[in-house]
């Protein structure tokens, strides 16, 4: 008996303790999830050497002025950053803030998820790099950076060659051979030209493509691929690749690290891409020249957006860090730490930056007219119609099929499939 | 009921509940994801949205077989298994041959032969990508000193298959290797030295001694290195992500291309059960080989 009631007596007391436990925790719990957060920032940039340092560095100031907010970096190859979020969003999950591509930008917002982050940006002076951030009246995205395309080159080669910075393909060709025949072991001319690389290889090739005046879609919306535009643009990047400059098999991180170690003497780059050559590499930032790329017109840009999940738990607080994001402290932080690449406000380079940098202004100033790698209209599916071009590209370049030829084959599959 | 029948009962019951965990693990982890496959091959499902594909019949499978780049794919793949197959198993033979006699060094040779098969395929991948790099590779520098010139080897349509396939080999050939060895054990001293006393020379002794006893473990060994290749994707993708101009775009690089790079996994899940048959087709063959010779043997 004394046995049954010590026992009744245990079980009693223990229940109650459960429930005192259960009811503390459960205070505790949601006293954490109202007091911390946790925001997971998703970004291939953060693996890039120094400046993602820098980049993330300036983003961990958030926390100074939001001490309840605790930001982590999702750190994602460039080269899988689209699968890997389009896979992990499609499952419900990922970061609660992506900064992407301005292609996977397109295919978050169509297909839902990301959420208008209109708030953000209230009483801010956005610039026109923002404009695609808006799709069908809602603002998806903030613009992080815009990246124009330049040609840069190696000043000490091109000085030792006595070659001149050219304005023409030809001159390119010229250029680039009499810089590789004057220093041994240095390659003219670095650019991407395969089709294992094809997210960045068609990004790049709209330089050449809208150099020479291409519009991949006419007026009334319809796909234009074989146009005679397009069919020089392919002569002129085979021309090139014919005459033995690019340095064949080579990817474009490896063509890049060859730059930063003296190797190379031209290349067509992005703002974001020669900043990363000239950090922290053999070639001083000040030995690296900007210009023109050698085309009559303007070229491209790739634009990178923040976007916040759709899935994300914190909201709220993630379009409050976009909103700190905007503001002028924020953004003077993220002009020292992107370089050139325009940002979402005005903030010019600084004089002492562009001195220490002399290739800097030159992307600044081709920013002003260059035109997204998206196709207008089909933003989506911009990156199956460019395989298909690229593919056009390729088969001219290793095999003796006309541009022509090449390009009528890609419209016609194009023609079938959209 | 007695005892005796409840015992006879549960001993009855006692192979089924042997099979039953892998039963229900082949169920979860390979029929049912099968069947979701195959499902999702008749629907327009995207990647984006993996949850609202709709149902559109033979829609994909109707678009595959119109698309001359599927036909190529196959084509390639076929060639590439074919290739694997001829030289892999070829080498693997050889080398198995020539390891089984004693002689010095043995231990030592038989290690750098299995160094293939003991590296992982990405590690493997990206040491072959610098031999074959254009400017500083080991084959052009080669090719260079020989006064032969440089070759693009993943770059030229010529070439890039041959490169992928050599890759290939020189990876499953040290498997094939040592699954011949094995085999080779079986063949009994005697007959092979009676064969040799009756005047035979070595490719005879090979052909009527040997070979019958290594047979079957050869045949293993080709299947699993044909299925293999059509399921192999690291190599192919890391070397040349199927180019140049889709010589190396093998089925599985397509199914890779269609569900990332064009987010239609429907039409991606098309081409993997297409690929699924040819795997099914090949190991039918197989079987059916295995039968009649069981047959012939047995008469």
């Amino acid at each position: 008996m004394l046995k049954t009631i010590h026992r009744r007596n245990f079980l009693a007391a223990t229940a109650v303790l459960s429930l005192a436990l259960a009811a503390s925790t459960a205070d505790v719990s949601y006293a954490q999830s109202g007091e911390k957060v946790t925001l997971r920032i998703a970004n291939s940039q953060w693996l890039d050497a120094l400046r993602g340092k820098n980049l993330w560095a300036v983003v961990q100031k958030y926390q100074e002025v939001a001490p309840n907010v605790t930001l982590e970096q999702e750190a994602i190859p460039s080269a899988e950053f689209a699968d890997k979020l389009t896979t992990e969003m499609g499952a419900g999950q990922g970061p609660d803030i992506a900064i992407m591509q301005e292609g996977v930008f397109y295919a978050m917002a169509d297909a839902g998820f990301l959420v208008d982050v209109g708030k953000a940006a209230e009483g801010v002076k956005l610039n026109k790099t923002n404009d695609n951030g808006m799709i069908d009246g809602t603002r998806y995205g903030i613009a992080w950076q815009r990246a124009a395309y330049a040609m840069i080159y190696n000043k000490p080669v091109l000085d030792a060659a006595g070659a001149k910075v050219p304005t023409t393909v030809e001159e390119l060709i010229a250029s680039a051979k009499a810089a590789s025949a004057k220093t041994p072991g240095v390659i003219g001319f670095s650019a991407r030209h395969q089709m294992n690389d094809l997210s960045g290889w068609y990004m790049d090739f709209q330089s050449w493509a809208y150099g020479y005046g291409v519009n991949w879609v006419d007026k009334d919306g319809k796909l234009t691929i074989d146009t005679p535009e397009a069919v020089a643009a392919v002569a002129a990047f085979k021309q090139t690749y014919d005459s033995g400059i690019i340095p064949i098999g080579d990817s474009m991180p490896t063509q890049r690290t060859r730059f930063k170690e003296k190797h190379v003497a031209f290349s067509i780059d992005n703002s974001g891409g020669t900043l990363n050559i000239a950090s922290g590499g053999a070639l001083a930032s000040a030995d690296i020249g900007g210009a023109a790329m050698p085309f009559k017109n303007p070229g491209a840009h790739q634009q990178i957006f923040l976007g916040v999940s759709e899935h994300s738990k914190n909201q709220d607080e993630a379009i409050k860090f976009l909103a700190w994001l905007l503001t002028e402290p924020a953004q003077k932080a993220l002009r020292e730490a992107s370089g050139p690449d325009a940002l979402a406000t005005d903030v010019p380079v600084s004089e002492a930056y562009a001195a220490a940098n002399p290739w800097a202004p030159t992307f600044v100033k081709l920013a002003e007219n260059s035109r997204s790698t998206l196709i207008p209209g089909y933003e989506v599916e911009t990156m199956e119609i460019m395989r298909f071009v690229m593919q056009a590209v390729e088969k001219v370049i290793l095999s003796n099929v006309d541009p022509k030829t090449a390009l009528a084959e890609a419209q016609s599959a194009v023609d079938k499939q959209f | 009921m007695t005892g005796s029948k409840i015992r006879n009962g549960m001993t009855r019951l006692v192979p089924y509940a042997f099979i039953l965990p892998p039963m229900i693990y082949l169920m979860v982890f390979m029929f049912w994801p099968l069947a979701r496959q195959m499902y999702m091959s008749l629907t327009n499902t995207k990647i984006i949205n993996p949850n609202r594909g709709r149902f559109i019949g033979l829609g994909n499978y109707e678009r595959l077989f119109d698309d001359p780049a599927f036909y190529l794919s196959l084509k390639v793949t076929l060639l590439y298994a074919v290739l694997a197959v001829i030289f892999g198993v070829a080498l693997g033979v050889i080398s198995a041959l020539a390891i089984d006699r004693p002689f010095k060094g043995r231990s030592i040779v038989r290690a750098i032969l299995l160094f293939g098969w003991a590296v992982p395929n990405v590690a493997a991948s990206l040491i072959w990508l610098w031999m074959y790099n254009d400017r500083s590779g080991i084959f052009n520098r080669i090719t260079e000193f020989a006064g032969i010139g440089r070759f693009g080897w993943l770059t030229s349509i010529d070439l890039a298959l041959a490169s992928i396939v050599a890759v290939t080999v020189w990876q499953v050939a040290p498997f094939v290797m040592l699954v011949v060895l094995a085999a080779l054990q079986s063949v009994p001293h005697e007959v092979r030295e009676a064969a040799r006393i009756d005047g035979a020379d070595g490719l005879s002794t090979f052909r009527a001694v040997t070979l019958p006893h290594i047979r079957p473990a050869v045949q293993l060994a080709s299947l699993l290195v044909c299925v293999w290749s059509i399921r192999r994707f690291d190599i192919i993708y890391l070397l040349t992500g199927g180019g140049p101009v889709g010589t190396t775009s093998t089925l599985v690089v397509k199914i890779r291309q269609t569900a990332f790079e064009g987010h239609e996994l429907g039409m991606a899940s098309a081409y993997g059960a297409v690929g699924l048959v040819l795997a099914l087709a090949i190991a039918a063959v197989h079987y059916l080989a295995e039968q009649r010779r069981m047959k012939w043997m047995s008469r």
